[in-house]
């Protein structure tokens, strides 16, 4: 992890040479082009969501959805070891679609959870969160018992790849699932960005001026969820929540414009998913953490870059047009 | 003849699970272009009361009606502008003042649909008249406390609302904001001739900006112009909540209170002069440097 951080600008140069060496090999370009393209739409959809999670400030929201996620793998695993047919199979659309599900419903759960405040916002968040987990861990190693027992294969993944994904193993398949999930999901976001953005940033007035904010909430909710496992594939659970944060946390400190924003996080996801990707080849690691801490010192660099902005600008005044004495 | 702006009859409200009511058997008329303020103390029901103004919550008893009509149709008609606490507001948003705005106003345009010019006059005259203008282009989080309360007002006014309600408006305002903010309300009163409903526990909040006063703790202690206003319906109000008052010291003991509504002139002969606006002032035996309130916005 040391090492990581202390690169410095001169030897990321030899991690591009590595990625474009890879590129110019036609074997190694195989596997090096799927995982680009099913990280490049993962990383513009979790950029642009990212921004409405930080200002939202759904972070923590956004990390009880990414480990919901182990609840659905432990479901889908135990369906494949009871009926052992292949279509439920891990990495199958049918393990994607339960999770998806999975993910939706802890979602909704945390977010009603929230809202009736039965219980505090981050307990019940928290609540869901290591629920999930536990539940995805024991239905993992009870499908791999039952699936044994009964001799269908154990389908049930490993739980580094749950934790920390492999981009790298990704193929076209995994790059049209990506590329068609970023699409619907941007797609809504269009379609009710104005709506959307008026629940984001007051919440209280848009239900008093007519937004349905239930269904907001939902539907941030369900991008959240497709995001989150989408990007499970690239960073895995463990630091998937990190790509629907830190794009926007970073950009946020940039600037204050909406649209700038949004571009300057997808820009900063694209750039640290072709840094990360190519000193991951480089120095051999994993590509997901790589990705995660090359958007992290995005982040820091912008943090350093607003506090140095705020020290030099002058605090806000209020300017009366006609001063009123206060009367006596 | 005009409905009146709110009309609240014996209307009870007791939150599921709870089983003390937050609003028990209020009544309150408001009458077009008038500008009432309720004040009450800290839990004393004034948010319940005023979602319920504003169809948020359900009618368990009684009846509400604004400008004649269910509060949700009033409030899907564009007929309520509704000015939030501050503290609801998300700052870190991207947002200029002008995008604050337009939200309110064009939120239910069809997604593939640029802003019409209508809507945009209407975003520009909402600015203009709440003086905003001149900060339109500054994001939300950069703005003082005065002009994001004046931004908050624009974005109310951008629907084009009958009836104006303002949730606890001059909380993290200081003195000098509170008096400008006053006199936009003022402002506003004339030009628009608009109905304005203040929630606040800030008695000074309430005296600048209202001709009329009702004090509610669960119940309505008082519905009437401010000088039947007395220290024994404030002590009544705040007795559990004396720090609700800004400024006012641990003890009404010996407080004068002296109140009047606009136009009126003052019995006091301290103050023997008119005021443009409700005035509402306590003095305490321990004197102004002690904690006096004058709630007075003079013109």
């Amino acid at each position: 992890m040391t090492e990581l951080l202390a690169i410095s600008p001169a030897a990321l140069a030899p991690a591009q040479l590595e990625l474009w060496a890879w590129l110019s090999d036609e074997t190694q370009r195989q596997i090096l082009l799927p995982a680009l393209a099913a990280g490049l739409p993962v990383i513009i959809m979790c950029a642009v969501l990212s921004v409405l999670v930080v200002i939202k400030r759904l972070a923590f929201v956004g990390q009880g959805v990414a480990h919901s996620a182990f609840g659905g793998v432990g479901v889908a695993a135990m369906f494949a070891a009871i009926t052992g047919v292949s279509w439920a199979a891990q990495g199958s659309a049918f393990e994607l679609g339960i999770v998806v599900i999975f993910c939706i419903l802890a979602a909704i759960g945390m977010s009603s959870v929230s809202d009736r405040k039965a219980v505090q916002v981050d307990t019940g968040i928290g609540l869901f969160l290591v629920a999930s987990m536990a539940l995805g861990a024991l239905l993992v190693e009870a499908a791999r018992s039952v699936a044994s027992s009964r001799g269908h294969p154990v389908g049930a993944r490993s739980w580094e790849s749950v934790l920390f994904g492999s981009i790298m193993t990704a193929n076209w398949s995994d790059a049209i699932l990506a590329a068609g999930a970023a699409l619907v999901v941007l797609l809504a976001v269009f379609i009710i960005r104005r709506p959307l953005l008026f629940y984001i940033s007051d919440e209280t007035s848009a239900r008093a001026f007519g937004v349905p904010t239930g269904a907001m909430r939902v539907a941030l909710m369900i991008m959240l969820a497709i995001a989150t496992v989408v990007a499970m594939r690239l960073t895995g659970v463990v630091l998937s929540s990190a790509l629907l944060i830190l794009p926007g946390a970073a950009a946020l400190k940039v600037s204050r414009r909406v649209v700038p924003v949004v571009l300057l996080a997808v820009s900063l996801g694209v750039a640290a998913l072709i840094v990360g990707v190519g000193v991951s080849l480089q120095f051999n690691w994993s590509a997901g953490p790589c990705v995660v801490l090359a958007l992290t010192l995005f982040f820091i660099a912008g943090a350093i870059g607003h506090r140095v902005v705020a020290i030099r600008t002058p605090p806000p005044e209020d300017t009366p047009a006609t001063p009123t004495p206060i009367a006596s | 003849m005009n409905a009146p702006a709110v009309q609240i009859t014996r209307t009870s409200f007791t939150y599921p699970g709870e089983r003390i009511a937050a609003l028990s058997q209020v009544s309150l008329t408001v009458e077009p272009g008038q500008r009432l303020g309720i004040l009450g103390p800290n839990g004393g029901g004034k948010s319940t009361l005023l979602k319920l103004i504003l169809g948020l919550l359900p009618v368990q008893s009684g009846s509400v009606q604004v400008l004649g009509m269910e509060p949700a149709a009033a409030r899907r008609a564009g007929l309520i502008g509704y000015v939030a606490q501050r503290a609801d507001l998300e700052l870190g948003a991207p947002l200029s003042v002008r995008q604050v705005v337009q939200l309110a106003a064009a939120w239910r345009l069809s997604p593939f649909s640029m802003i019409p010019s209508g809507i945009r006059q209407r975003v520009e005259r909402a600015l203009a008249i709440t003086e905003a203008l001149p900060f339109a282009e500054r994001p939300i989080g950069d703005l003082s406390g005065g002009q994001l309360q004046r931004a908050l007002i624009a974005r109310a006014l951008a629907c084009e609302p009958k009836l104006l309600v303002l949730d606890e408006p001059t909380v993290g305002i200081d003195a000098p904001g509170q008096v400008q903010f006053a006199k936009l309300l003022s402002d506003l009163h004339a030009k628009l001739g608009l109905t304005i409903l203040t929630v606040s526990h800030d008695l000074r909040a309430i005296a600048a900006g209202s001709d009329a006063v009702a004090c509610l703790a669960q119940r309505l202690h008082f519905h009437a112009s401010p000088q039947g206003l007395t220290p024994r319906v404030l002590a009544e109000l705040f007795s559990h909540d004396i720090a609700g008052i800004a400024g006012l010291p641990g003890s009404l003991e010996g407080t004068h209170i002296h109140a009047h509504g606009p136009g009126e002139p003052c019995s006091d002969p301290a103050h023997s002069h008119t005021h443009a606006t409700t005035s509402v002032t306590l003095t305490t035996p321990r004197g102004q440097a002690d904690g006096t309130i004058s709630g007075r916005a003079e013109q």
